[in-house]
């Protein structure tokens, strides 16, 4: 009898316990599933970040270019224009739209959903959210140049090359390090003078630039809104350059130049395919 | 009035033929003997796309990585396709003649270069063997002047053909344009 009495006792303490399990493993679990979202969107920017190249069966060009393409999308920037071709089909590509600009366009660099767009008069920020119809954010105004420009995380890095052809009189030519990460409202943080800067690269905690017949200057921005001079190469003239992997790929006077590079800042030239 | 306002008129076309004459320093830059002058060329030279067996590198300009292919622009005069599949032994394949190409860029086997104001489609599932499969006309605005400001240049005629490019050349008399 008394074993009676106990069992729905047993029960209900059972129950009971499954209950308060219940409570415990609902909120462990929806926990769970935040995280587990968050590592999701942790780890897509993260991968994001890593590279300019949005996709991966496109190729990837040098700051210096004029066409670039994200996922289905080729942009063309002509001296005044931006020229938009959907190439889902690949072999026949369909005008998207076109958007005029100001003359004295020079380069196009995409970087995660915006283009960043080099003129002689400023750099031009782009929403390409919706890539068949990129948005017109801000304009970085700056002295009349030629200036391709590259971007990394929060800043973009630009360089404003003087010179008869560019930019009347004896002004300098120069990098300035631009904030980007109110892509609305740029604003410069930093600049420093160049010699003759022409396409430029950025990887990690280093920053290349291609100066023309002078050589090839490697820059430290571990501080990436002040870079600091590491190597000037004046035996390689450079007038673009790709780096990716430690993987440095440069073209100038001299042909095409292939450099490996470490931890160590040590640069091995790996071959190159000399001007003939 | 009528005859007011063409007075005005008058005044002020003489005006500016007094003010301005031909050999006068524009903006203040003063000529110095030397001029761009156009480049011409026929559409049919234009049109002309060749491709070839590797070529050296002469004038090396924008690079375009499509791994394990660099895609190296001669400046001005096409493409040269590069195997990179060791970066230690790199491989020169091809080379695609294209008049006033200065950039390019590739998805899957499709590669798109310009040529003056034509986009061009190539086919380059075998590198070696680039094939033109499309030519879209005027996709590209350009300019019908040199790259350069402060500068004085032969002004273009259009039946003298299409311009291609500009070089710098010494000449004697002050040409009539200028940017």
């Amino acid at each position: 009898m008394f074993q009676m009495m106990i069992h729905p006792l047993k029960n209900t303490t059972v129950m009971r316990e499954l209950t308060t399990m219940k409570r415990k493993i609902v909120p462990i679990l929806f926990l769970g599933l935040a995280v587990a979202g968050l590592l999701l969107i942790l780890s897509s920017c993260e991968s994001s970040d890593k590279s300019s190249d949005l996709s991966p069966q496109a190729g990837v060009g040098g700051s210096m270019a004029r066409f670039a393409i994200t996922g289905n999308t080729l942009y063309i920037v002509s001296k005044q224009s931006l020229e938009v071709y959907n190439i889902t089909d690949g072999g026949s590509p369909v005008k998207a739209v076109k958007k005029n600009m100001n003359v004295g366009i020079e380069t196009i660099f995409p970087y995660q959903s915006h283009l960043f767009i080099g003129a002689n008069d400023g750099m031009y920020i782009y929403n390409n959210s919706n890539p068949n119809d990129p948005q017109l954010l801000s304009k970085f105004t700056h002295v009349q140049s030629c200036d391709p420009v590259v971007v990394q995380g929060k800043y973009a890095y630009v360089t404003l090359r003087s010179g008869a052809l560019c930019r009347p009189g004896n002004t300098l030519s120069s990098l300035d390090v631009v904030d980007v990460s109110n892509p609305s409202n740029p604003a410069m943080v930093h600049s420093q003078v160049m010699s003759s800067p022409f396409g430029l690269g950025v990887s990690g905690n280093k920053l290349f630039i291609c100066e023309g017949d002078q050589g090839f200057r490697v820059m430290d921005i571990s501080n990436p809104i002040l870079p600091v001079q590491k190597h000037f190469f004046a035996e390689i003239p450079s007038y673009d350059v790709i780096v990716r992997n430690k993987h440095l790929i440069i073209t100038g006077k001299g042909g095409l130049f292939q450099y490996q590079f470490d931890q160590d800042d040590k640069y091995e030239l790996l071959s190159k395919i000399p001007v003939l | 009035m009528q005859k007011f306002l063409l007075f005005l008129f008058w005044i002020a076309a003489s005006l500016a033929c007094t003010t301005a004459p031909a050999t006068q320093p524009i903006n203040g830059i003063p000529f110095d003997g030397t001029a761009y002058k156009p480049i011409y060329s026929s559409a049919e030279d234009l049109a002309k796309v060749k491709i070839s067996a590797a070529e050296p590198l002469a004038e090396p300009g924008k690079i375009y990585l499509f791994d394990p292919y660099i895609f190296i622009n001669e400046s001005g005069k096409g493409i040269h396709i590069i195997d990179n599949s060791d970066p230690k032994n790199p491989k020169n394949l091809s080379f695609i003649s294209i008049t006033g190409n200065y950039d390019m860029a590739v998805k899957d086997n499709w590669l798109y270069a310009d040529n003056l104001s034509n986009l061009l489609v190539f086919d380059i599932g075998d590198p070696k063997a680039p094939k033109l499969t499309k030519t879209i006309e005027n996709a590209i605005p350009i300019n019908s002047f040199p790259p350069h400001t402060n500068i004085y240049f032969e002004c273009p005629e259009a039946k003298k053909g299409i311009v291609v490019g500009w070089e710098k050349v010494t000449i004697s008399e002050q040409p009539k344009c200028f940017r």
